[in-house]
């Protein structure tokens, strides 16, 4: 059945089993890829997924269970699944639906249309060429990457909220293979927006750009480095630390930053914001995962912790409104908190200022192994990085093999300057930015 | 799941616009997730994944499709897709499926999913209390409980037509001791392809009392200095190092395109000659195991290395075209809607003849890993990380005081020649690996090994 009529389905049954209080929250994508190889179309892929999740309030506790398989049978399984898990829940913690009486931001009529098969593979199979042409020394198994999709949220609850959101986007990105004397170089770069709006030659030149100039890299000595990092790696770095900014987790006592707000807990020049509508964000979403209408906020403003990201029970519970960040990691996840366009603020300088300022040191543009190299929980990190020595302010060799500790409530307090090169990569809820940031006696182990 | 008719149908239509080979892959998954924090339950996340992914091959090109829906509309509108990107027209002759039983070697005592939840957090909440108890630093304890219940059919225009069931289980508890101004953590995840028969295996107070254990062993522990310098790592999920640093770099998926350190090395001397390494999707009730691999090929059991020399590499069906090799049954996919490529299996570093005692004994100054978190690596280059959860400094070929933070970096064709012993006494761990086609179950595996030389991330 559809999802309209599965939709009628659930209400009946849940009127039926006399569950008053309850929230269907329906996603769905199409999306159609394309991969390249050796200047052909390797892989071609048309992909439409959607799904259900149901959460219901039974005796003052939540329980969720969600579907694929739209069927009657399955609408009376759902609420069923869903009462027994409700039964199950011991947390004690607030239990809300929301109500209506939020304003919601209009996001602009989408007009760009959507690109056919052909064309997609047209981008893709000219970006692979862009590649070839960037440099000579790029080599097959160099491959690009287009995807382009559509995205619809919809949300319903027995408060009467009846809510849509719907999305497009397109993506491109090239990695490039160079090899050269025995290494094997590669590089990458990919950029999002509208698909007329994407130049292929700029990502398949940055693509290069990014292989070739590692050629050549080698470690240096273990020790205590000045670091700039690139609004990339830096973005890196703060998307896998978003978790100590949720109530949920401070709450919990899985955050460090539990009780800090209103506290100094970065440099004067820390500004770190949350924009679900952010304006180059392809995936902007007006009300969260639990129809809380999304905003702008500042988090840390200044160095001081502003506020904490909430959603509906972890306000109750301390007290506040929610911040409209409810977030569901996927349509079939429980609600729980995080940013959707998260970003540090831009401050002053380009890169080249920033290496200037630094003197000498190591600039970083990429960090690997975040998912086991750093904890939230802890705040430290190591992680393996790569990017290039520099002195007197200038680019003197590519750096690989090394790695980059600290802890990252204790970078906060050290970043001594912020650039303006705000760079996006994509993150759970959306995407986090950052620009080049400096910083001072980091630890580089290397040889 | 499907009717025969109806995969006879969708794979006519597939092949209808010159393809030469069809394959329908359906899904019908239960997953539960139950997790506990504070010995409370907190949050149950109980879901059905449904659907069906349509690939067609023409020479080494591959179109995919996927659609959330067993429907007959939606199974023959997604192999429509998938055809007409092709743009052409063909005869497609009669279709005859031979269904085939590969036999069962994963035998499952309690299906989970008809089990009320009580049973399952009962073991968990235990667990979570003794970690509690171990310890006035313990801070905060959260518990998890995960069963999947995973039913697959293949049917492919060469005929086959073959059905797995997947029932696996796994057990999280992870413990955060605390200071005050300081947080460490520790954790334990043992799963199995088993259903909660998996509860015999271990005594749930155990298992919180050794998460426990080593977030208050890295509360008290300092920093490493950063250095390169010899490693002895720990049997079980120390086998993370061969998974990250050679594994992923054997597979047919960045072989084939020529992203891999060990592209054309077949018959080379690419490791250490202590090292043989395999990789078996065979092992009854293994975490990686699989019956059938995701295109409906029997699982094996490999030899990746044979004493440093290269024998195979890990290889699916359309990898196996660009490569001109046959199929090891490695193709997996997270579920119908990712494209199934090359992937791991239980993997691991066989026994060897170093007695543990003289690996420590031959480290001056070095480091002992015992328990290592996950790790990366790109394929193409080799350079790879993992972390380590818990580790001490060895010092005169005595294990000594705890150290927190190390992480280890290096190239994989150069660290698979640094592991100069290799122990008898082989355990394997559980993990999930993430790659182009999902998230998917493995095991890594290794008795207590040395790596000669590595860099040591530290502060």
């Amino acid at each position: 059945m559809t999802y309209k009529e599965f939709k009628e389905a659930v209400i009946s049954v849940s009127e039926r089993m006399q569950v008053t209080d309850y929230e269907l929250y329906y996603a769905e994508s199409e999306s159609t890829s394309v991969a390249t190889y050796k200047q052909e179309i390797s892989e071609y892929g048309t992909d439409s997924s959607m799904g259900v999740c149901y959460r219901c309030i039974r005796d003052g506790r939540t329980g969720y269970a969600s579907t694929e398989n739209l069927t009657a049978w399955e609408a009376e399984n759902l609420v069923c699944r869903a009462l027994e898990n409700a039964g199950s829940i011991e947390n004690g913690e607030p239990s809300l639906l929301h109500k209506k009486g939020d304003v919601y931001a209009t996001l602009p009529e989408e007009k760009a249309k959507t690109p056919t098969g052909a064309e997609i593979v047209d981008a893709a199979l000219e970006l692979q060429k862009e590649m070839y042409a960037a440099d000579s020394r790029v080599a097959d198994g160099t491959q690009s990457y287009v995807i382009c999709g559509k995205e619809r949220y919809a949300l319903y609850n027995s408060n009467g909220l009846d809510l849509e959101d719907k999305a497009s986007y397109t993506c491109g990105m090239g990695v490039a293979l160079i090899p050269e004397a025995d290494e094997m170089y590669t590089g990458s770069a990919d950029k999002d927006g509208s698909f007329e709006s994407i130049s292929w030659k700029e990502i398949a030149e940055k693509a290069v750009e990014d292989g070739v100039s590692g050629i050549g890299a080698v470690s240096v000595p273990s020790g205590k480095y000045t670091i700039v990092f690139t609004g990339h790696a830096f973005a890196q770095l703060l998307t896998t630390y978003d978790s100590v900014f949720s109530a949920e987790a401070a709450q919990k006592g899985m955050s460090l930053l539990a009780g800090k707000e209103g506290e100094k807990i970065a440099a004067d020049i820390v500004t770190v914001i949350d924009d679900p509508l952010y304006k180059d964000s392809p995936v902007k979403r007006t009300f969260d995962g639990e129809g809380v209408a999304t905003y702008k906020k500042n988090v840390i403003e200044g160095g001081t912790l502003k506020t904490l990201l909430h959603n509906l029970s972890t306000a109750a519970k301390a007290g506040v409104k929610s911040t409209g960040n409810g977030q569901k990691a996927s349509y079939a996840s429980n609600v729980g908190v995080g940013p959707f366009t998260f970003y540090l603020q831009p401050v002053e300088g380009t890169r080249e200022e920033l290496l200037t300022a630094a003197d000498n040191g190591v600039c970083i543009k990429e960090v690997s192994g975040l998912h086991a190299g750093a904890n939230p929980i802890t705040g430290d990190f190591s992680l393996l990085a790569e990017g290039f020595r520099f002195e007197k302010g200038k680019k003197v060799k590519p750096v690989k093999n090394i790695t980059v500790s600290g802890n990252f409530f204790e970078v906060l307090k050290q970043i001594e300057k912020v650039g303006t090169d705000l760079e996006f990569i994509r993150a759970v809820g959306g995407k986090c930015g950052s620009p080049s940031v400096l910083l001072r006696n980091m630890t580089i182990a290397g040889e | 799941m499907l009717s025969q008719e109806l995969i006879r149908e969708a794979l006519f239509r597939a092949l209808s616009t010159g393809a030469d080979y069809a394959e329908v892959f359906a899904e019908h998954t239960c997953q539960k997730n139950i997790s506990l924090v504070s010995a409370k339950v907190d949050k149950i996340a109980d879901s059905v994944i449904s659907g069906v992914g349509i690939r067609i091959f023409k020479g080494t090109r591959c179109v995919s499709g996927s659609a959330s829906s067993l429907d007959r509309s939606a199974v023959l509108d997604c192999a429509a897709k998938v055809a007409d990107a092709l743009q052409g027209s063909a005869e497609v002759g009669d279709i005859v499926l031979r269904e085939r039983i590969f036999g069962d070697i994963h035998p499952i005592k309690i299906v989970p999913t008809g089990v009320e939840n009580s049973c399952k957090i009962d073991y968990i909440r235990e667990a979570c209390l003794a970690a509690k108890d171990y310890s006035k630093e313990i801070s905060q304890v959260t518990g998890n409980f995960l069963e999947v219940d995973h039913r697959i059919l293949i049917a492919t225009s060469e005929g086959l037509l073959a059905q797995d069931r997947q029932i696996r289980t796994r057990v999280t508890v992870s413990s955060i001791a605390s200071d005050g101004s300081e947080n460490q953590t520790g954790s334990v995840g043992p799963g199995a392809r088993k259903g909660l028969e998996l509860f015999d295996d271990f005594d749930p107070k155990e298992l919180g009392r050794k998460a426990s254990k080593q977030a208050v062993t890295m509360l008290h522990a300092g920093y490493i200095n950063a250095g390169v310098m010899p490693v002895a790592i720990e049997n079980g999920f120390g086998g993370v190092i061969f998974h990250e640093a050679c594994g992923h770099s054997l597979e047919a998926s960045g072989v084939a395109l020529g992203q891999s350190q060990f592209c054309g090395k077949l018959g080379q001397q690419i490791a250490n000659p202590k090292v043989t390494a395999i990789d078996d999707g065979t092992i009854p009730n293994g975490w990686g195991s699989v019956n059938i691999d995701d295109e409906g090929t029997p699982a094996q059991k490999k030899i990746l290395i044979d004493k440093g020399i290269l024998k195979t590499y890990m290889v699916d069906k359309l990898n196996g075209r660009r490569m001109g090799m046959e199929s090891t049954g490695s193709s997996r996919r997270q579920s119908y809607a990712y494209a199934p490529t090359s992937r791991m299996t239980n993997t691991y570093i066989a026994a060897g003849e170093d007695r543990d005692e003289d690996i420590i004994a031959s480290i001056e100054y070095g480091l002992y890993a015992k328990e290592m978190g996950g790790g990366s690596v790109n394929p193409a280059t080799g350079q790879f990380n993992f972390s380590v959860r818990e580790g001490y400094l060895i010092r005169n070929g005595k294990i000594c005081e705890p150290v927190r933070g190390a992480s280890l970096v290096g190239k994989g064709s150069d660290v698979i020649m640094n592991i100069d012993m290799v122990g008898k006494n082989v355990a394997r761990a559980q993990g999930m690996c993430g790659a182009s086609s999902g998230s998917i179950p493995t095991d890594v595996g290794q008795p207590l090994i040395r790596v000669a030389s590595i860099t040591v991330g530290g502060r």
